[in-house]
């Protein structure tokens, strides 16, 4: 805003080692994953050569592939449940008046705020009761707790920012609200259903406690359970395990990073409204 | 564009069908979603409730029967419960302590106009965005006594001993509770950010042209705009610290002895490891009350 050239270049150094300091646990996982063994072993801060026999042993583990695959299987359906359920609340929210809309709103906002740890024990015995245990329909349903509430806001944002103009002349013109919704608003809306989209698998993919409570059969773990197994307590190495965790936390953070302005917002509309 | 289209046809008046879809239409499009939240949240919290009232210990009592109040007069007596309890409010406080104290500072760096600043913004929601998992065993790296980066500063600081911190009660406490803090605090950056840009720079300019110091108008300007968000944000971080459970299990397993047991960790083993399903939910219910007893207060922090 202010000040002179140097002062904005003292602040930019400022800003830089900061950020290096919050990053430095990141970078060290990536580090270790390209590192050879004796490296860690050593402590060396940098690689001696960089490798990616970690990256091979990792996906020459047993599971970690069904792991994965189970992974995307559970973060793409909810991720196109969670889509395909917020788009229509999110646009009967933002476009019409009814009774009961204040309730709704509140329902929403309180599934996001509430935590897992809260409804854990309920969740685990109707799970169960339902015989639903290790299976992937589970995770798939509970994890739309994940992101559901948050796709609703960000979606609603949206609508809210598009004139109803465009709407009203398609009505007028003899197209039938369905009709409208479908040639009008998802057209425009597309890139905010990619961006929630995108979200929920990010949840889903990354998450744990769930996971660890409802699966416990190797050949439906997720991705975070297979990581834990990777703890071999006979032929155990952090260069593996970094590895294992470069693979799983980088989609999550690029996906985000690249979405990172549309979701922004909405997280925060749905913090500041509670 | 859209007037070009060909009409099929024309809106005249409409019929008494039409009006009845014209009504229900909202509800129907919004029930899908109505319909799963309440079967993620209210349905488990109402079971809950229930579950808390039944005598239901899988090695004793293996169906459910109703109890009364059996499962809260045992929490009531549970002494470790408690600890625990006493343990998560320590934990939550320095969760949102550390968030703040890293927000602060760098949300103020970051709003400027720099390509620095820019990038920075961006880039300091990776540790937010970086899964639990992989952040609890990344920690676990840096603080491990034989390979541990951090460990090694640690120990030449005199903060640790030959041991990693995890392996001590206090130090496990406080590395897990810093942890916390650092993983949580972009999101208080990015609010506090929005808050920053949204004060007029008018606002400084006035307050420079009647004399007022760069202390004097952080003290008077930017504290009082940004101070409801970082009371709400706040309080929305502390109650997702409140119910935190991966980075402690992944990191700890509630250990060292007890002393990174928190009350997410006390519910999951009562289910997992002790067999009781019926005590887990009354802890449950007694800490939800608890919280939100809690936020109300902390609501009261607001400026009007």
């Amino acid at each position: 805003m202010r000040g002179g050239r140097s002062a904005s270049f003292l602040l930019d150094g400022l800003t830089g080692v900061l950020l290096f300091l919050l990053l430095f646990p990141v970078i060290w996982i990536f580090l270790g994953s390209i590192k050879p063994d004796p490296d860690i072993m050593a402590a060396n801060p940098w690689p001696t050569r960089v490798t990616f026999e970690n990256y091979i042993a990792v996906f020459n583990k047993e599971g970690f592939l069904v792991a994965l695959r189970n992974s995307l299987i559970v973060g793409l359906s909810s991720a196109i449940i969670t889509t395909a359920l917020a788009a229509p609340a999110a646009y009967s929210l933002s476009r019409f008046d009814y009774r009961g809309k204040a309730a709704v709103n509140l329902l929403i906002l309180g599934t996001q705020t509430l935590p897992v740890v809260a409804v854990l024990v309920p969740i685990v015995v109707i799970v169960r009761n339902l015989g639903l245990t290790n299976t992937l329909t589970a995770l798939i349903f509970t994890h739309l707790a994940l992101g559901l509430p948050i796709a609703v806001w960000v979606l609603k944002g949206y609508i809210d920012a598009i004139p109803r103009d465009l709407e009203e002349a398609a009505l007028v013109d003899g197209c039938g609200r369905f009709e409208v919704m479908v040639r009008v608003m998802l057209p425009l809306l597309k890139p905010a259903l990619v961006a929630v989209g995108t979200f929920a698998f990010v949840l889903s993919w990354g998450e744990y406690l769930l996971a660890l409570s409802l699966v416990s059969k190797s050949d439906v773990r997720t991705l975070p359970l297979a990581l834990q197994t990777l703890f071999d307590p006979y032929q155990f190495s952090w260069g593996t395990v970094m590895a294992g965790g470069v693979v799983i936390a980088l989609p999550a953070v690029l996906l985000f990073l690249v979405f990172r302005k549309q979701l922004v917002g909405g997280l925060l509309a749905g913090a500041v409204k509670g | 564009m859209v007037r070009t289209l060909t009409l099929t046809e024309r809106a005249g008046n409409p019929s008494p069908a039409r009006l009845l879809a014209e009504r229900i239409l909202p509800y129907g499009m919004v029930a899908p979603a109505v319909v799963v939240a309440a079967a993620i949240a209210v349905v488990p919290l109402l079971y809950q409730i229930w579950l808390s009232f039944q005598d239901w210990y899988l090695l004793r009592q293996p169906t459910p029967a109703f109890g009364g109040l059996i499962n809260f007069v045992a929490l009531f007596n549970d002494g470790a419960l408690w600890s625990a309890v006493l343990r998560t409010w320590i934990w939550t406080i320095g969760t949102v302590f550390v968030e703040i104290a890293i927000a602060v500072p760098v949300a103020l760096l970051l709003n400027r106009e720099t390509a620095m600043a820019r990038t920075a913004s961006a880039l300091i929601l990776v540790p937010w965005v970086t899964p639990f998992i992989v952040v609890g065993f990344g920690w676990r790296f840096l603080l491990d006594s034989d390979v541990g980066a951090v460990h090694f500063l640690l120990e030449t600081l005199g903060i640790a001993g030959t041991n990693s911190v995890l392996t001590d009660p206090a130090g496990a406490l406080a590395a897990v509770t810093f942890i916390s803090g650092w993983k949580g605090a972009p999101f208080m950056v990015i609010a506090l950010l929005a808050a920053l840009k949204s004060i007029p720079d008018e606002l400084y300019e006035a307050a420079e042209a009647d004399g007022a110091g760069p202390f004097a108008r952080f003290r008077h300007i930017t504290v009082p705009s940004v101070w409801n968000t970082v009371v709400v944000v706040g309080l929305v971080l502390g109650i997702l610290a409140f119910y935190s459970f991966d980075l402690v299990w992944i990191m700890t397993k509630g250990g060292p002895q007890d002393a990174t047991t928190i009350i997410g960790i006390s519910i999951y083993k009562a289910v997992f490891l002790d067999l009781r399903p019926a005590y887990a939910a009354a802890i449950s219910v007694v800490m939800l009350v608890g919280l939100l007893v809690a936020s109300l207060l902390v609501l009261q922090l607001r400026r009007v």
